[in-house]
């Protein structure tokens, strides 16, 4: 299994996808905090919404990393080198479980990057406003935090779809449509089902202010859920479907 | 050594595989050949655990594929199917395959020089020619330094010196004792180096047999006058065409036995030869597939009839119904040789 994770970690660092889209994530999600904090009046800044609202947004960059996963397992099928790894390791549910290993531990370490990031952008730019921070550091951890665990979760979700519909540009198709639609207009059509929704759910581990979420733990074990099941269902394709 | 023992494979309705039979015996290089979509990467694919079959198995040292415990050192494949990612260099590829397989990257140079793409090894794979994909490949299968061989078409996409750098492989690895199957729809491009071939069409292995042992059963004579002989082969209930170039092709039997029922009808026979393996083979190919696939070398090109016993109906009976004044219609190129009088 470590041979296995070696080679998918390898196979990370040498194309381009990681660097590009890690740097996108962070990238998407800095502008994010940044815009918020920024667009600010300084009344506004002192309001501790404001610097919730701007620490949730650093979670947003795990749309990005939804779409890392999907291609570190579709793009296999895309390039053709899906054959060529299971010549190497024929037991295929050992190759789903490294994916789903190293989309976790990438998701990880864009979340922290992309948490660390927000966190200092913030600190700056209410330094550089001269007005100090109006909530505790327990609230900005916790935020935090729950923005990580997002991140992480997308990516597993991400390489879990990937593997279970195949198809690269299907797959971010669905999720994008899913993600931007489906889930916005069940929201506000029906709460009480939308806040059960992958994407709502985890807003609500990274502590969105916005009324009709679940509390973040619950939200958090919801989206977890979800990865879970996406995460069987791929592997029983991946297991029985043919190459 | 590769068995394949009464292989299905089907999609919906279609059978791709059907009831494949065959071995792939080690030392030796076993030509998988056939027309396009005659089932042969569908065999590869049942073979190397890709696809499931629906029925029967395909063994590899006596184990289905995804139960072998070290299978990029006991296998080393090529298939068409198989891709790189275009923003991946040529030596990356390699390393990320040994790492995977825990095998020694110490042989990556080893394999490109073998396959002579050490100059291009440190470029992205979106730059290479179809060729150097083949060849990139082929590096791929030689990393684990394995006993048994299966290549999908390697010479597609390769020069002429390619093609045959690839054949000269083939040859090596075979002498090693290696097992090595390789497939193609040009028969003219392994002929030379094939001592087994397997011939499938519709899925279906219609010939598995020896080279060597090919030409023994082909004999090609010429007499003067013609007729009586083609009526003395009819007479004895032997397999025979009369061909363009005057000569008859006989199928089954050896060369003293077409001398004695000559000898026994009075005819004075002005040549009687045995064609090469190759001649034979090719003879063979275009008999069982019906499919003229061109080759390269006039050597090959003479038509001759085998006998087969597992031939497709359809060129047995065109064989049959050949007689001293009988035109026949043919179901391929190779009966288009005869002569239609």
């Amino acid at each position: 299994m470590s041979d296995l994770l070696a080679g998918e970690w390898l196979k990370l660092r040498t194309s381009r996808l990681l660097l590009v889209m890690g740097a996108a994530a962070v990238a998407l999600s800095t502008a994010s905090v940044a815009g918020t904090v920024l667009a600010a009046g300084s009344r506004e800044l002192a309001d501790p919404g404001t610097v919730r609202d701007a620490l949730s947004l650093t979670g947003t960059g795990a749309l990005v990393v939804l779409l890392l996963g999907i291609v570190i397992s579709a793009g296999e099928h895309r390039h053709g080198t899906a054959a060529d790894t299971y010549l190497t390791t024929p037991r295929r549910g050992r190759v789903l479980a490294a994916k789903v290993a190293m989309g976790a531990a990438v998701g990880l370490a864009v979340g922290v990057a992309m948490a660390l990031t927000g966190a200092v952008v913030v600190a700056h730019l209410y330094d550089a406003e001269g007005v100090g921070l109006p909530v505790d550091g327990g609230e900005v951890a916790s935020t935090l935090l729950g923005a990580t665990v997002y991140t992480t979760l997308f990516a597993v979700l991400g390489v879990a779809l990937g593997a279970l519909v195949r198809r690269q540009v299907l797959a971010v198709s669905l999720a994008l449509t899913w993600v931007a639609v489906v889930e916005h207009a069940v929201i506000g059509l029906v709460p009480d089902v939308g806040r059960f929704f992958p994407t709502i759910a985890g807003q609500a581990l990274v502590r969105t202010p916005a009324d009709a979420m679940l509390a973040p733990h619950t939200g958090g074990a919801v989206l977890a859920l979800y990865a879970a099941l996406l995460t069987a269902g791929a592997l029983h394709v991946t297991r029985t479907r043919d190459v | 050594m590769i068995e394949v023992r009464s292989l299905t494979k089907s999609y919906g309705d279609r059978r791709a595989v059907d009831r494949l039979t065959f071995t792939a015996p080690a030392g030796r290089v076993t030509g998988f050949l056939g027309p396009n979509g005659a089932g042969k990467t569908t065999t590869f694919r049942c073979l190397l655990g890709l696809a499931a079959p629906t029925s029967g198995e395909a063994l590899i040292d006596g184990r289905p594929y995804r139960e072998l415990t070290a299978p990029r050192r006991q296998v080393g494949a090529v298939l068409e199917s198989i891709g790189f990612h275009p923003s991946r260099r040529g030596r990356d590829h390699l390393r990320v395959l040994a790492r995977s397989a825990g095998l020694d990257g110490r042989r990556i140079d080893a394999v490109l020089t073998t396959v002579g793409l050490d100059d291009a090894a440190d470029r992205p794979v979106g730059g290479y020619s179809l060729g150097m994909k083949q060849r990139l490949g082929l590096a791929g299968a030689l990393l684990g330094d394995p006993s048994v061989v299966v290549l999908d078409e390697p010479a597609n996409g390769l020069d002429p010196e390619g093609v045959r750098w690839v054949r000269q492989l083939l040859r090596t690895w075979a002498d090693e004792g290696r097992t090595v199957l390789v497939s193609s729809h040009q028969l003219a491009e392994i002929a030379q180096v094939v001592d087994r071939v397997v011939i499938v069409r519709d899925g279906t292995a219609v010939v598995d047999e020896d080279v060597a042992a090919l030409a023994d059963q082909q004999v090609s004579v010429r007499a003067e006058p013609i007729g009586p002989l083609l009526q003395a082969l009819a007479d004895a209930g032997v397999d025979h065409r009369r061909l363009r170039d005057g000569t008859v092709a006989v199928g089954g039997v050896g060369a003293d036995e077409v001398g004695r029922i000559a000898a026994a009808a009075g005819v004075v026979v002005t040549e009687l030869t045995r064609p090469s393996a190759v001649a034979a083979l090719e003879s063979l190919f275009l008999a069982a597939t019906g499919n003229g696939a061109p080759t390269a070398d006039p050597e090959v090109t003479t038509p001759t009839r085998p006998t087969r016993p597992t031939r497709p109906t359809g060129t047995t009976e065109a064989a049959e119904t050949t007689g001293p004044a009988g035109p026949t219609a043919g179901d391929g190129p190779a009966e288009a040789e005869e002569v239609r009088s």
